[in-house]
């Protein structure tokens, strides 16, 4: 039993260390003053003072930034609606074809995504640009955002409803005093959730700009493929951070959402 | 009509798709003020019947009325009835306050009319000082008094209760229903209490319903219920009995167990068939020779208050025993009753009857 428990982490220490090492070789090297990933001369922060000099990357920082504020809020107002329309589909077989419907989405590979996109927005004839980037960033989040609410809205005891009902509430009030309140630790995580795939994403943003609209992700990899400056290992670093502190904001939002469903449902 | 009724059923019927109805043809009446109790085993319609009144849904067929008015198609947010749910169904994200206010802000109160009548509502159900706790931090028989106080405040004229204490622990549910019925009278509306058990509609009850798979089987006080069940169902269902088949000889005389027997009923035809019931605290055990009937002890259990006893009869059925005094499992022993004690039923030859399972 013992020795089982020890190999198992070891198991999960080696997968660790290989999925992390990477990561943390690159941020290793991004303090390092001779300018090449070999040989670490000395500590230095140059190259995090260069990404804060690059106004070009600046700008694109913000686009970034920007469009994943956006998208996220778009499709999560959007994911919401449309989790609850599947959550008041009458007829069963409806319910589940949406349900499908919406997992596609997300299991289909970005690239797939990503052309079909660009293939839409040449025949519609939308400039691909900041609206295009916006557009299938909010495309891909809201199957994420109705998959995060969708359990909440699924964990809800149909009384509550009743309840509210009962006591004189009209169906406005229904949803926006009971309902919505609810699954607001959903809607939470599923605002998270988009936030962090459209900072992450690449290879969708990649078909769907142009016009000298850019991302983070689509710039770090074509200044990667110039040649390698050590000012892309800090940027990777920033990036790197942002994303644990979402990923640490998003755990303690379930973490609240799990105590309160915990005590406030059933006895 | 009656202005003391508040509510009516006339042939209601509900039926969910193909399904055989779930209500058959339902109609009563009910009156203001009273504790009405619905009782019947699982599955048999009181929350259906419950549903109905709230709003949640409406009859397949056949008329509701509310105060002499046609209730069908009105919602459930315009009708003055509350609920008090089964899961309690108290707003986890709202606390103790803000869950009894709820029905009060709907309707646009002033923050001082609220505040006074929360905390008169929450003072009514014993539960001062608790306005700002959270639901999860309350007991289960104090949520339960939340989600009382939420109703009431709205000041319903009918007060729906889905089986409100089947969470809560024997001794909490024993003073609960001490409560409910004190709350009743304070407030002096109707209240209708759904459970499936009889002991607690016999103790809460100015009157009981008997439902038995989508039908009314008998209506009436928790004595007329008890002493003068209608059937084999009602007999069996309410309370621990003796259900004997037999035959009505004339007036005032009935045969079962291979004796005839003096009985206080009349009005049947001659020799026909009945059931015969004896609750099992009316027997009385003697010796053999005194004894009306002649039983074995088969087994026997200590119930805390009286002795359980099981006998057989020479013809096999089973007579259930509730007696102070003790006898051994095997002793042959005498059973006296007084002619009062039997009860006879018309046998109705329908499905469930025959086959006399609950
Ligand atoms: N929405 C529905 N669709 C189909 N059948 C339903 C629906 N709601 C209730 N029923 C059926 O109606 C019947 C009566 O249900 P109801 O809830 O009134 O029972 P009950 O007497 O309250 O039982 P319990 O004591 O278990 O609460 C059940 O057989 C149930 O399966
Ligand atoms: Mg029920």
């Amino acid at each position: 039993m013992r020795k089982k428990l020890k190999i198992s982490h070891l198991y999960l220490i080696v997968v660790f260390l290989i999925l992390y090492t990477p990561i943390f070789y690159l941020i290793y090297y991004s303090f390092n003053s001779s300018g090449t990933m070999h040989h670490f001369e000395g500590f230095t922060l140059d190259w995090y003072k260069e990404v804060f000099a690059d106004t070009r990357l600046l700008i694109i920082v913000l686009n970034t930034i920007v469009i994943a504020l956006f998208s996220a809020a778009i499709s999560t107002i959007i994911g919401v609606f449309g989790a609850l329309a599947i959550y008041y589909a009458k007829r069963k077989q409806i319910k589940n074809a949406l349900l499908t419907l919406n997992n596609v989405l997300i299991v289909s590979p970005d690239v797939i995504i990503g052309a079909s996109f660009l293939i839409l927005f040449t025949i519609v004839g939308i400039q691909l640009g900041f609206t295009s980037v916006l557009l299938s960033h909010i495309a891909f989040s809201v199957p994420i955002v109705v998959l995060m609410v969708l359990p909440k809205l699924q964990e809800m005891s149909p009384t509550l409803v009743d309840a509210a009902r009962d006591l004189g509430a009209n169906s406005w009030d229904v949803l926006t005093k009971v309902i919505l309140p609810y699954i607001t630790p959903g809607i939470f995580a599923g605002f998270f959730m988009a936030l962090t795939y459209s900072l992450d994403d690449f290879a969708v943003t990649f078909f769907v700009t142009g016009n000298g609209f850019s991302t983070l992700s689509v710039e770090i990899y074509s200044r990667a493929r110039q040649g390698i400056s050590l000012s892309i290992n800090a940027l990777s670093t920033l990036l790197f951070l942002f994303t644990i502190t979402l990923v640490i904001g998003y755990y303690f939002i379930t973490q609240r959402s799990q105590r309160s469903s915990a005590v406030g449902g059933r006895k | 009509m009656n202005d003391r009724v508040i509510i009516r059923f006339e042939h209601v019927t509900k039926q969910y798709d193909d399904d055989p109805p779930v209500l058959d043809d339902v109609s009563f009446e009910m009156e203001r003020g009273k504790f009405y109790t619905l009782l019947g085993p699982s599955g048999c319609g009181k929350t259906t019947i419950l549903r109905l009144i709230a709003g949640f849904i409406e009859p397949t067929k056949g008329n509701i009325y509310f105060n002499g008015k046609l209730m069908n198609g009105v919602p459930a947010n315009k009708r003055q009835v509350n609920t008090v749910f089964q899961d309690y169904a108290l707003f986890p994200h709202l606390n103790v306050f803000e869950n009894v206010a709820f029905g009060l802000r709907i309707k646009n109160l002033d923050k001082k009319t609220i505040e006074t009548k929360v905390r008169e509502a929450l003072r009514f159900v014993n539960l001062e000082g608790y306005e700002n706790r959270e639901i999860h931090e309350m007991s289960g028989g104090q949520r339960q008094r939340v989600a009382i106080a939420r109703a009431i405040v709205n000041e319903p004229e009918v007060l729906l209760l889905d089986e409100p204490l089947s969470a809560l622990d024997l001794k909490l549910r024993t003073e609960m229903q001490y409560e409910l019925r004190e709350l009743q009278r304070r407030l002096g509306i109707t209240f209708i209490f759904v459970t499936h058990d009889q002991e607690e509609a016999l103790a809460m009850s100015d009157e009981i319903f008997v439902l038995n798979k989508g039908k009314i089987e008998q209506r009436g006080t928790p004595k007329d219920i008890y002493d003068e069940p209608i059937n084999r169902f009602v007999a069996d269902f309410i309370g621990e009995s003796n259900i004997i088949p037999g035959k009505m000889l004339a007036d005032f005389s009935v045969e079962f167990a291979g004796k005839q027997f003096e009985c206080v009923d009349h009005g049947f035809e001659p020799n026909e068939p009945v059931d015969i019931v004896i609750r099992p605290e009316d027997l009385e055990i003697t010796t053999r020779e005194q004894g009306k009937l002649q039983v074995r002890v088969d087994s026997i259990l200590f119930r805390g208050v009286h002795y359980e006893l099981c006998c057989y009869d020479d013809n096999g059925n089973e007579w259930l025993v509730h007696s102070t005094k003790k006898a051994e499992v095997g002793e042959e022993i005498g059973l006296y009753f007084e002619p009062e004690a039997i009860h006879v039923m018309r046998r109705v030859e329908t499905k469930e009857n025959r086959g006399g399972e609950r």
